[in-house]
């Protein structure tokens, strides 16, 4: 069987690599957001073509695979888990290419106020979808726990933004546009945090056998 | 021989008790948001254990039938396609909560909205819904492609309303507060038009054995 073995490792390989396009997707959306920087876009969109590609790659790899291996148990649950994980990572791929569609309104007058939280936020973000991914690397289930954990913060991030830009869109009108857009990304970033927070799940199914979903209470107990 | 059939008619049959949770749902977080029903809204968010539920049962018969069913060619396309219509439905359960949130934090404000008209936006995400389940259920290719072709339409609608409930915003301050739960209800149709969207992608690869997604312009 090591015909298999030798498969899913290139699987594997190639989850990764969707993995570190995605985060680094994240990293160009937070810089074009933070530098005020709009030509970040084209290079995005790029990868997200990439991503896409990969995507598609994966999962006809894991029905081939599955069709032509017939193989039991665990590897069937592999398979079909690296084909969810690259549905996650197509989805952060996509927030990030909304971050870049919002921040264009962002940039269209001058800043706000100095950027604070959605930085921070946005690096708890891109934290999560790395450890959810070496998490997988390293069959860590504390690590993939962690990343449960995290959610409640960027959540909390997430309130607390849309209570400040409130705040000043109530205060001036003139705000509204740009304030709105920054409440648009809070939320992206969100997201990712949720998709990366899936991949942990899986994770945890994966190597404890443990179902986690909608139940993140067992997960970190 | 029998146990496969047994067993694929069973996972069908709770992807269809899914699709009709899902869809009623929708339904009720619509209601919640258009007749400011507040008992609409609970409902939603009682049934969101059960659809949450279904999604894992869905998910372990999937497998188990993978593993030791072991099924090939229409077979295995069905269970591939079983899978990622569960996963699909799911989501639009939850996006079903988070309107159905917007629905109650509307009802804390008051009367004064912006005047939108969500009603044609939500009919139109229901609709591609509705179909993408029928699609699902008759293997309809021609109705699966119909869907694809409406996500234009319901992403154009979100841009316009967009526009709208900002000049509201910027016109007058009380009307930010549910302005921004208007966009946010606007964003969720039209995250579920991408997941209706998603499962006639499901069908189609099914039905033709061809990946349609990201390329759906070719069709």
């Amino acid at each position: 069987m090591r015909h298999m073995d030798e498969q899913l490792q290139e699987l594997l390989e190639r989850l990764l690599l969707m993995g570190r396009l995605a985060e680094s997707m994240i990293a160009l959306a937070l810089r074009s957001l933070i530098e005020r920087n709009d030509l970040l876009g084209a290079e995005i969109y790029i990868k997200e073509e990439e991503v896409n590609n990969l995507q598609i790659e994966i999962d006809d790899s894991a029905v081939k695979l599955t069709a032509l291996q017939q193989p039991v148990g665990g590897d069937v649950r592999f398979l079909f888990m690296a084909s969810r994980i690259a549905t996650e990572l197509e989805r952060i791929g996509d927030q990030t290419v909304n971050i870049i569609q919002n921040t264009h309104h962002v940039l269209k007058a001058p800043a706000l106020k100095p950027l604070v939280d959605l930085p921070v936020m946005g690096e708890i973000a891109e934290k999560m979808v790395r450890d959810s991914l070496d998490s997988l690397i390293a069959r860590d289930c504390s690590l993939a726990a962690h990343v449960l954990e995290e959610e409640a913060k960027v959540d909390a991030y997430r309130d607390q933004i849309f209570r400040v830009l409130l705040t000043y869109m109530m205060a001036d009108p003139g705000t509204v546009e740009r304030a709105l857009a920054l409440i648009l990304i809070s939320r992206n970033l969100e997201r990712i945090g949720d998709h990366a927070t899936n991949i942990a799940e899986e994770v945890i199914y994966l190597v404890e056998g443990r179902e986690v979903r909608h139940r993140h209470d067992i997960a970190l107990a | 021989m029998e146990h496969l059939r047994e067993e694929l008619d069973e996972l069908n049959k709770k992807l269809l008790e899914m699709s009709f949770l899902v869809i009623g749902s929708i339904s009720q977080s619509v209601n919640a948001v258009i007749n400011r029903d507040k008992e609409a809204a609970e409902t939603v968010f009682q049934r969101e254990t059960e659809i949450n539920r279904l999604e894992i049962l869905i998910d372990k018969l999937a497998f188990q039938l993978l593993a030791l069913q072991q099924p090939v060619a229409v077979d295995l396309r069905f269970v591939t396609m079983a899978i990622k219509i569960n996963n699909n439905l799911e989501r639009m359960g939850d996006i079903a909560v988070n309107i159905a949130e917007r629905a109650l934090s509307l009802l804390s404000m008051g009367l004064l909205m912006p005047k939108v008209d969500l009603h044609y936006m939500a009919k139109l995400a229901q609709d591609m819904v509705a179909d993408s389940i029928t699609a699902f259920i008759g293997k309809d290719p021609e109705l699966a492609k119909n869907v694809l072709k409406s996500d234009d339409a319901v992403d154009k609608l979100r841009d316009q309303m967009y526009g709208e409930i900002l000049r509201f915003m910027e016109a007058d301050p009380h009307m930010i507060h549910p302005g921004v739960d208007h966009i946010f209800i606007a964003r969720g149709l039209e995250r579920l038009a991408d997941h209706a969207t998603n499962i006639a992608e499901d069908v189609l690869f099914f039905v033709q054995g061809v990946d349609v997604r990201h390329h759906a312009q070719e069709i």
